[in-house]
């Protein structure tokens, strides 16, 4: 799972933007449209991060199709030591 | 067939270079001992097919059977670097 995280949230071209959405969501869980709006990244991009993201179980999110909110999942939760690790790491 | 491992070989040397931007530039926003390692990875494997090119291009006369196991070597390393690249462009 480090494994998976890191390369998930730093090695692939888009993993330190994924490391950003993920430490929003962990401070307050939002749907994709704020995320963009708060990360300043465009809604599209957002979308394909949390697509990813949620393929790789990272993030969960709630029934709605539209406007749906997103967390950190269980699994991410359970290796948050590493995440924080990443997070530290991760230059703004 | 040594044209097959030459093609395969300069793919690989491009799409290597293209990794190592991606993790090189990664390792500056966040570094770790994985980046460190898939960089020293790919700049192994780099080397490997820098000299594996050159060799194609002033080859000595070789026996068939040679030739077309190494450019079936090669182009297997070709599919298995695609395969990374691809992931790691998502």
């Amino acid at each position: 799972m480090e494994v998976v995280l890191w390369q998930v949230l730093a090695a692939t071209r888009g993993g330190p933007n994924r490391a950003r959405i993920l430490r929003a969501l962990d401070e307050r869980p939002r749907n994709a449209n704020r995320l963009a709006d708060d990360l300043d990244l465009a809604y599209n991009t957002v979308r394909h991060h949390l697509d990813v993201l949620e393929e790789h179980d990272l993030v969960t999110s709630g029934d709605e199709s539209y406007g749906t909110v997103y967390l950190p999942s269980e699994r991410t939760r359970n290796h948050w030591d590493t995440v924080e690790d990443i997070f530290t790491n991760l230059r703004e | 067939m040594v044209d097959a491992a030459r093609v395969a070989a300069g793919i690989n040397v491009v799409l290597l270079l293209g990794l190592l931007r991606i993790w090189i530039r990664n390792y500056r926003e966040v570094p770790g001992s994985i980046l460190r390692g898939l960089i020293l990875f790919a700049v192994l494997l780099l080397a490997e097919n820098v000299v594996a090119l050159y060799f194609y291009f002033n080859a000595p006369a070789m026996p068939p059977l040679a030739v077309e196991v190494m450019m079936i070597l090669q182009v297997l390393e070709a599919v298995g670097i695609a395969v990374l690249f691809y992931t790691n462009w998502q």
